[in-house]
């Protein structure tokens, strides 16, 4: 206080006491009057007993109070890479605080002071020199600082904060032992962390090989058409089961509200994928913890700086040279030929495309030809878009894994090119060199099989086959029938024959396309050539199906009875004598002739099954070429931690690690160790697409109703082709990106990075360097 | 004798750990250990001697009419002297001469007489069904379910009998799909664990369920083995105990007494 203010205080309370003495004097007879009256004493009394019981009582319980506040929930989660490097020097534990009982170590600084690296942590010191943005990283990882988290090794005696943790790592042990002064029980989480590097990583969810964008424009694409019966009812049976578990649901009375722990598991995958990454930034900067020597360099290391720095320089010219004026000649070239060929693939995709009517069929839902064209197109496309995506990736850090599935896209879909080309060169040069034996060979086997066995087999149902006595009349004219169709085909085929050189020469030619080329024209050839059977197939189906609607009427005649067609049911009936008769005598006769109809039907339906079978192989050998997860397949052998496919953990047994720790003097909290790991994705989540796709075949093909149509003889409906190759565009996204978008897309690619002449930062170390062994040995050495 | 009605293991290194385990393997007492064992044995050679039953019908020559005897005259190799020096075993050169001291041994000679009159397709068939039982037959189920608090609940399962992905087994050892089916469900994902009850055939069966959010289905724990009440309901207040963090009022929790079901 001024001493100016404190002087007129002074005189202030000594004019206040002179002018009113009289009240000066009451409070000195009131003391007098108290101590002659004992109540000085009565109030040490009461006060010395307030002190007493304040003791005894409330210090105690506010003491319980707090370490119960602590005990409370004092569950402590520590995630600890097991691959961090171990060692029995101090150190200080880094990493993120969660929350606060939940901690997830990055790395243990060694040798340095906590205060130090709690001011690096806090200046950004330790993430200098970071390749990309370090606030991505804090994005990311869902926390807005890396923080101290505790010690390593440090001796009983030095105080810590009560939240940090005490951590000894020793070489000799697998496991390091914890404690935390507020945490009654522990967990240590063990991973192992995936190296960025190798595009290894952890997700919760199985890493997703297809695009998952087109699973709604399927359903709306054909909501009722009459095909998907059995989609009709796997959807009526899923919803039925949701509505039980949705009432299963509703037993549960509570809604517990998450804690910050539990919500904490997505960012801590995040967490790991990083780990790796962030240790290396924060060791390389170890260095620059504390103050720095002043030194500067000597002679002989100026001399090694100068040579280096000339020798850089020189290669720095030289790129910069070639970036400069060769390599944006080239870039352009190649984007306009891209282009090109991408306005080329526009138009030849909508003539692909192009219906009628809405409702009609395109081309590309025909023929498998112009489908297997349309697929490499949509390929080519799609490619450029793809590759931009995983260019971008280059700007980032590595522990970001977003664009690990496009990039198992990307090549699994440039290696499946590849091999089709490759195998297509093989089969079109042996083609090609072959073109007339292939032609002899084709046509050979053609007129055996659609003409020549068709006609003996027509001819042996005509002559009572295997004993059965069958109407010869009627066989004998529908063999006929049937018999000088197949003349006439069979004289098309011959005169189809002298060109058959130079298809096969042409389907030879079209597979340096790809060996999916020959076999979509195969399987197109197969059904054009085959298309008598197919109408034979029709015609006595038809017949046959007519037949037998006819019997089962006038079996209802025979009955009495007929059938109502306004009530879609069966009423009896008064018939006349004579219509009654008529009708018997007309089922009788139909009765009899059935048998022939039906060895002519049968006999079709089978040839038509063949064809049908053989066309489901070439579809099968075009998805295989097209859709087999190749790539997938190869990391899963080579590196399955690139393909995970979910997490697990390990209860492990915290035997000899408490044995371990018996030595040490104090008792630890109750400890789990528990690891983490990482599911690698299973064979059938790789090959889901194909059990789908197997799925959808058997339960179309091999249900009651196909085996019902196939007796009465409906005509079996083919599966739709959309359905049946969703496969075929699961690789592909439901809308192409449009020519422009393409422009802009392979326009905004960044330029190659200019190679700056490297500084030279000499090593400003509190007296360390950075180990030059780090990330291969676990053990370090300092220098 | 070799496995025993579902029982329940518990371990629990603390207080918010716990794994229950639930296995038709008995308590691994020392006769038990010798059978497994004897059993293991059993399997390996039945394997190693489906491996040689191909191997001597591999190097035989495709004549299905010759006579034992000339077979017997004629060896496919003349036998090997042994080789005398000791150090050198387990070289190809020492093994190779074993297996063809093996092949013209009468043990080998009556094996392969055996299997002479198999057309290839059914002796290919029979020793591939008896390599898939040897290698990858698996003799107790075993199914766990790990609770850990703040993190979540994961069930495991290996089933007996044969498993080709996924399972474990000597093949799933030698191929590194080791381990059991597995499957974790966080926390937050979890909206409820209940015991449910269903008929199967004339008996009512308890099982526990874990309902979780955003899925249309349960998940059933110990779906295999379906263990009896008692145990489901152990698991259960485990569980409840476990998971949760502050138990409510009254409710229910551990009770500080767990037995081994």
């Amino acid at each position: 206080m001024h001493p100016f203010s404190i002087l007129t205080l002074g005189i202030f309370v000594a004019g206040y006491i002179t002018a009113r003495w009289d009240l000066v004097t009451r409070l000195c007879e009131l003391a007098i009057f108290a101590w002659d009256y004992g109540v000085v004493t009565r109030a040490a009394k009461a006060f010395l007993a307030l002190t007493l019981v304040f003791l005894c009582i409330f210090i105690p319980v506010e003491r319980l109070a707090t370490r119960e506040g602590y005990l409370h929930d004092a569950l402590m989660r520590v995630f600890w890479p097991t691959d961090l490097p171990r060692s029995d020097l101090r150190g200080v534990v880094v990493g993120w605080r969660n929350s606060a009982l939940d901690v997830f170590v990055l790395a243990i600084l060694d040798e340095v002071e906590p205060r130090n690296v709690e001011s690096a942590l806090q200046l950004g010191t330790l993430t200098r020199n970071a390749p990309h943005p370090v606030s991505r990283i804090y994005e990311v990882c869902g926390q807005s600082s890396m923080r101290v988290l505790g010690l390593s090794n440090t001796p009983e005696s030095v105080e810590v904060d009560p939240s940090w943790i005490r951590v000894t790592t020793e070489s000799g042990r697998r496991v390091p032992a914890v404690t935390c002064a507020r945490a009654s029980s522990i967990q240590i989480i063990l991973f192992e962390r995936p190296l960025p590097s190798q595009m290894q990583y952890i997700s919760l969810n199985p890493i997703a090989l297809a695009l998952g964008d087109k699973k709604g424009t399927f359903l709306q694409d054909s909501p009722d058409s009459g095909e998907d019966d059995d989609e009709k009812d796997e959807r009526q049976k899923k919803a039925k089961r949701r509505q039980l578990v949705e009432k299963l649901k509703q037993h549960s009375v509570i809604k517990r509200v998450p804690s910050a722990k539990e919500k904490a598991l997505a960012k801590i995958v995040n967490q790991i994928n990083w780990a790796w990454e962030l240790e290396k930034l924060l060791q390389s900067n170890v260095s620059r913890i504390g103050t720095r020597p002043k030194r500067s360099l000597s002679v002989s290391e100026r001399v090694v700086e100068s040579a280096t720095t000339a020798r850089d320089i020189m290669l720095v010219w030289i790129w910069d040279l070639f970036t400069v004026y060769i390599l944006p000649v080239i870039q352009r070239i190649f984007i306009l030929g891209l282009m090109g060929h991408r306005i080329f693939a526009e138009m030849l995709l909508r003539l692909l495309e192009w219906r009628a009517r809405p409702k009609y069929a395109a081309l590309k839902d025909i023929s498998a030809t112009a489908q297997q064209v349309e697929i490499r197109l949509q390929q080519f496309c799609y490619w450029p878009m793809q590759y931009v995506t995983l260019r971008l990736r280059k700007n980032d850090w590595g522990s970001v894994t977003t664009s690990h599935p496009d990039y198992i896209r990307f090549y699994n879909s440039l290696w499946l090119v590849a091999n089709d080309v490759i195998i297509g060169i093989a089969l079109g040069s042996y083609i090609i060199d072959n073109a007339n034996w292939v032609a002899e060979e084709i046509s050979q086997l053609l007129s055996s099989y659609t003409v020549d066995a068709l006609q003996s087999s027509i001819s042996w149902l005509m002559g009572w086959p295997a004993g059965l006595k069958l109407n010869s009349e009627l066989a004998i004219f529908l063999g006929d029938l049937f018999l000088w169709v197949i003349d006439y085909w069979s004289s098309c085929i011959e005169a189809l024959r002298p060109a058959l050189p130079n298809i096969i020469w042409f389907i030879g030619f079209s597979s340096f396309a790809g060996a999916s080329m020959p076999i979509a024209l195969f399987s197109d050839l197969t059904s054009i050539l085959t298309i008598h059977i197919y109408s034979f197939y029709l015609a006595s189906a038809r017949i046959y199906h007519w037949q037998l609607n006819i019997l089962i009427s006038l079996f209802h005649l025979f009955r009495g009875k007929k059938h109502n067609v306004l009530r879609n049911r069966i009423d009896s009936c008064d018939y006349d004598l004579d219509q009654l008769l008529v009708g018997t005598i007309l089922f009788t006769l139909l009765f009899f002739l059935l048998p022939t109809v039906v060895v002519f039907y049968l006999n079709f339906a089978i040839a038509r099954m063949a064809i049908i079978s053989l066309k489901a192989v070439f579809d099968t050998m075009l998805s295989c070429l097209n859709h087999f997860p190749l790539f997938a397949i190869m990391l899963r052998v080579k590196d399955p931690r690139r393909l995970p496919g979910g997490i697990r953990f390990e209860l492990r047994d915290t035997q000899d690690f408490r044995l371990a720790i018996n030595d040490s003097p104090k008792k630890l909290p109750s400890t789990s160790v528990i690891y983490l790991k990482s599911i690698p994705l299973n064979f059938k989540a790789m090959f889901y697409q194909y059990f789908q796709m197997g799925n959808r075949i058997r339960k179309h093909y091999l249900s009651p109703e196909v085996v019902l149509c196939l007796l009465t003889g409906k005509f079996v409906p083919p599966l739709n082709r959309k359905n049946l190759y969703s496969l075929q565009y699961s690789m592909l996204p439901a809308r192409r990106a449009g020519v422009m978008e393409m422009w802009d897309a392979v326009n905004s690619l960044p330029s190659p990075k200019r190679r700056v002449a490297p500084v030279y930062v000499p090593v400003l170390a509190n007296g360390k360097r950075y180990p030059n062994n780090y990330g291969g040995g676990r053990l370090r050495s300092y220098g | 004798m070799l496995t025993t009605a579902p029982h329940l293991y518990i371990r629990r290194p603390s207080p918010t750990t716990a794994e229950f385990t639930v296995t038709t393997c008995p308590p691994l007492t020392l006769p038990l250990r010798l059978a497994l064992l004897a059993l293991s044995t059993l399997r390996l050679s039945l394997a190693a001697t489906v491996l040689f039953a191909l191997y001597t019908r591999f190097i035989t020559p495709p004549t299905p009419t010759t006579s034992p005897t000339s077979t017997n005259h004629h060896p496919p190799f003349p036998p090997h002297p042994s080789p005398s020096s000791p150090a050198a075993y387990l070289t190809p050169a020492h093994l190779t001469a074993l297996l063809h001291v093996l092949t013209a041994s009468a043990p080998g000679q009556h094996l392969a007489r055996l299997t002479a009159p198999l057309p290839p397709w059914l002796l290919s068939a029979v020793s591939g069904a008896l390599l898939y039982f040897a290698l990858l037959w698996r003799l107790h189920t075993t199914e766990s379910l790990l609770v850990l608090r703040g993190l979540g609940i994961q069930t495991a399962t290996t089933a007996a009998g044969g498993a080709l992905w996924g399972g474990g087994g000597l093949w799933g050892w030698v191929v590194g799909f080791g381990g059991p089916a597995t499957r974790f469900i966080p926390t937050e994902k979890i909206r409820d664990v209940l015991i449910n009850e269903a008929f199967q055939g004339f008996e009512v069966r308890y099982y526990l369920v874990v309902v979780v959010d955003g899925e249309d289905d349960v998940v059933v724990v110990f779906p295999r083995l379906l263990p009896g009440r008692r145990i489901v309901e152990t698991v259960w207040r485990g569980v409840r105990g476990c998971l949760y963090e502050a138990p409510p009022e009254g409710g229910y929790g551990y009770d500080g007494q767990w037995k081994r079901g």
